[in-house]
């Protein structure tokens, strides 16, 4: 409690960088997944889902599908040291942070949004193809705001880990409260530790209840 | 003037040799057929039969094979295929309604795709409901908060809203209980007799076929068309085994629909006692309320409503602890009462009649 | 030479592959840790997640503790850890046990929890024990789920066991941070590409053994 008050601005301007940190990648990997599910998802025209598959379109789904779960796979610390080499850009800059977990977003987005093209109902495109919507504005009008709960569920996933991750960066040097851990450990500080848990915490629980209640507002037609 | 035209000729759709086929399967078979304008023309058969990839190819939902399909006398793909569509009315299975729009914009849908302005597309709307029977208090509600039949409600005013001639409608009611299927398919006719649109009526079931159809099409496995006519022609004289057997083994029941009971002979109630010593018949207010014997009472069969079909006699009197059918008036107060020897009678005089006979 | 070359080059040196430090090395140490970290947040995981799907009791708590644990950031874990229990192996174990325990749970819990009801009604209506029902009905038809929720935490753990090194531990995080110290890229991204084929040579199995548990009839 001691270290918090006396550190309170510096505890506050990392935790403003960590939001940051957490909410850019958050943002721009959905809007990177959501045309790359939607393609590999893959539907006919008249609205029925290809479930049943033809071989192509189940190959290109497994295909994205199993490319995002590998990028998974690389570490955390791997990725922001090896962004540098790249990106061409200097291994302390934070633009090696955003890229890196934009990456990791898409790579638990796509595939919860391939999930989420997937539980729209085919009778509603139908219906929606059969009134006469042309294929562009159906996606739009009807598609996305139907896929929405689905991918709200693998956001709220990939936001809460991303915010967690974000801390990692400052292991070479990118500040956010990971920086607390780091600078703890050196100087032998578990309340600066803590604080930092704390604080990532606490952020997490705030941003996930703020995207709850977006989504709750974005599907009210869901509850009966 | 060519719209006038168009609109004065009788048929509404033509299937002119219309082949689908999916590879080397052949889903609907050179079909020939012309659909009457401002009446239900139900397509009925088995699963597998080709009626719902025929209605689908109409508002070209499906894009036929070979052959040509007319919509009001123009080829059905003179037009892209999104304006065919908002042209025509769809009701489907499970009324497919939009699960993030209220009941309002659901319906008002169509309109909106045309470009009317979101104001007069929900008035209309909710005059729509209206028609159909809907409480206009359920406006603002999304669909998931619908019963079954009140969402096939909203169905049709939905495929109303498009102010076409004509409305596809697929199996529209098989996904609700009896009850509420009865009800719809009676407000499918009241609407009807007010609108007058062209109805293209998929089902499989034979009863809703001959209940709702002013011309029924069989299809029969692989996309033969069995036979097309009115209800009363197929019942009578259905054109092959497969329709015949379609038709099922109550078909001389089914048939006695269309005969009326005018014929046969109401015997008033001149006492307590009916023609049948130990029955009695108990009457509350005026009404029916069960027969009387050694004391019990036990609980009537069905009603014969004056003015009702033959079937409707026959079953008054089979459903009869009594073996004596009731006949009420319209307001449900007896009439008199029904013999079965006279049902019979009035029967076989119908037959007689059907096919030229003299008794 | 280019970055490909250099890291073959790393690869291909003497005594890149044995003996103190090599790669053998290296991928045991990180083998071993995350075998026993997936096997003790197993231990804590699965029984929990059993119990909570079968009888429906605390799910809300089950929700929140697995997306709280979501938040809590493993290096945070594992730098208080190693300053309270000292730089052995129980500080970054205990941290990534934490960590494994979120996908496990929710995957144990979801699966049990998304067995058709009709189906376990249909066998408790035959008679089955309550126990009976959990490990010849549900589990089995949990097993593609419960799988999941087991891959997800195996690469995870795997990917995140490259952090011990921080703390002068071994594992294929070990080349990360002594090459990120000299800037010495070709090691770094050979320990990458170990990890990842680590993970995914790891999920393979998991897939393969998946597929031998479940039931024909629900593959």
């Amino acid at each position: 409690m001691n270290w918090l008050m006396n550190n309170l601005p510096y505890v506050g301007q990392l935790s403003a960088l960590h939001l940051l940190q957490s909410i850019i990648p958050v943002i721009a990997g959905t809007l990177i997944s959501i045309p790359i599910a939607r393609l590999a998802v893959g539907r006919r025209r008249d609205g029925r889902s290809t479930a049943g598959h033809t071989a192509g379109s189940a190959f290109k789904r497994g295909a994205v599908v199993n490319t995002a779960a590998l990028l998974y796979t690389i570490p955390s610390l791997a990725l922001f040291v090896l962004m540098p080499l790249v990106l061409g850009t200097s291994i302390t800059s934070p633009l090696n942070v955003y890229v890196a977990l934009t990456i990791y977003v898409v790579a638990m987005m796509v595939r919860s949004a391939v999930d989420a093209f997937e539980s729209v109902s085919p009778v509603t495109l139908e219906s929606a193809t059969a009134m006469g919507y042309k294929p562009v504005r159906r996606f739009w009008a009807v598609e996305l705001p139907l896929a929405v709960p689905v991918m709200l569920a693998g956001l709220r996933v990939a936001l809460v880990s991303n915010i967690s991750m974000v801390s990692v960066g400052a292991v070479i040097g990118i500040q956010s409260l990971g920086t607390l851990f780091t600078d703890g450990l050196r100087r032998n500080l578990p309340a600066e530790i803590i604080v930092g848990i704390v604080g990532t915490v606490v952020l997490a629980l705030i941003l996930d209840r703020l995207l709850a209640l977006i989504g709750a507002w974005l599907t009210r037609w869901r509850k009966a | 003037m060519k719209d006038t035209d168009v609109l004065d000729s009788p048929n509404a759709i033509e299937f002119k040799s219309v082949t689908k086929k999916y590879g080397d399967v052949v889903a609907v078979d050179n079909l020939n057929l012309s659909i009457p304008r401002g009446k239900i023309t139900v397509f009925v058969g088995p699963s597998g039969c080709g009626k719902t990839t025929s209605l689908r190819m109409i508002n070209r939902m499906v894009e036929h094979t070979s052959g040509e399909i007319l919509v009001n006398g123009e080829p059905n793909t003179a037009q892209e295929p999104h304006k065919l569509r908002r042209s025509m009315g769809y009701v489907l299975q499970q009324a497919g309604l939009m699960p993030h729009r209220t009941i309002v914009d659901n319906i008002a849908t169509v309109p909106r795709l045309n470009g009317t302005s979101a104001k007069s597309a929900r008035t209309e709307a909710l005059q729509l409901m209206e028609t159909v029977g809907l409480d206009t208090s359920l406006a603002k509600r999304y669909p998931a908060q619908l019963s079954g039949g009140q969402a096939q409600r909203v169905g049709v005013a939905r495929a109303l809203a498009s102010n076409s001639s004509i409305l596809l409608m697929d199996e529209p009611f098989s996904a609700v209980d009896p009850v509420v299927r009865q009800d719809l398919q009676k407000e499918l006719l009241r609407l009807q007799s007010e609108l007058q649109r062209t109805i293209i009526f998929v089902t499989h079931d034979i009863d809703e076929a001959v209940l709702l159809g002013d011309y029924v099409a069989v299809f029969a496995v692989g996309g033969r068309l069995a036979q097309f006519g009115t209800p009363e022609e197929i019942l009578r004289e259905p054109a092959d085994d497969f329709v015949a057997s379609f038709v099922g083994r109550d078909r001389g029941m089914r048939r006695l629909t269309f005969a009326g009971a005018s014929d046969v002979k109401i015997h008033p109630l001149t006492s307590q006692h009916t023609p049948w010593q130990q029955w009695e018949l108990k009457v509350e207010d005026g009404k029916p309320a069960g027969w009387i014997i050694d004391g019990r009472t036990i609980p009537g069969g069905s009603l014969f409503v004056e003015g009702g079909t033959l079937r409707d006699a026959l079953d008054s009197v089979l459903s009869s602890p009594s073996g004596v059918g009731v006949a009420v008036d319209r307001n449900g107060k007896v009439l008199g009462l029904l013999k079965s020897e006279d049902v019979l009678a009035a029967t076989e005089a119908e037959r007689h009649r059907r096919y030229g006979v003299n008794a | 030479m280019n970055i490909f070359d250099k890291t073959w080059a790393w690869f291909t040196a003497d005594g890149a592959w044995t003996g103190a430090g090599g790669i053998f090395q290296r991928v045991a140490e990180h083998l071993g840790y995350s075998a026993l970290i997936l096997l003790i947040a197993a231990v804590i995981a699965v029984p929990i997640g059993l119990m909570v799907g079968h009888t429906g009791r605390g799910e809300n708590v089950v929700v929140a503790i697995t997306g709280a644990l979501r938040a809590l950031p493993t290096l945070g874990l594992l730098t208080l850890f190693a300053l309270w229990l000292g730089l052995g192996l129980v500080a970054p174990i205990a941290a990534l046990v934490i960590l494994a325990i979120a996908p496990l749970l929710a995957g144990v819990y979801s699966g049990i929890a998304a067995v058709d009801k009709v189906t376990v009604d249909a066998a408790r209506a035959q008679g089955m024990t309550e126990s009976q029902i959990l490990r010849k009905v549900e589990l089995p038809l949990a097993l593609p789920l419960i799988f999941g929720g087991i891959r997800n935490a195996a690469l995870q753990v795997i990917a995140t066991v490259t952090v011990v090194a921080y703390i002068n531990l071994g594992g294929l995080g070990r080349y990360l941070i002594d090459g990120l110290a000299v800037r010495d890229y070709p090691r770094m991204v050979a320990a990458v590409v170990l990890v990842a084929l680590l993970a995914l040579i790891v999920d393979a199995l998991l897939a393969l053994l998946q597929r031998a548990l479940t039931p024909r009839g629900t593959r």
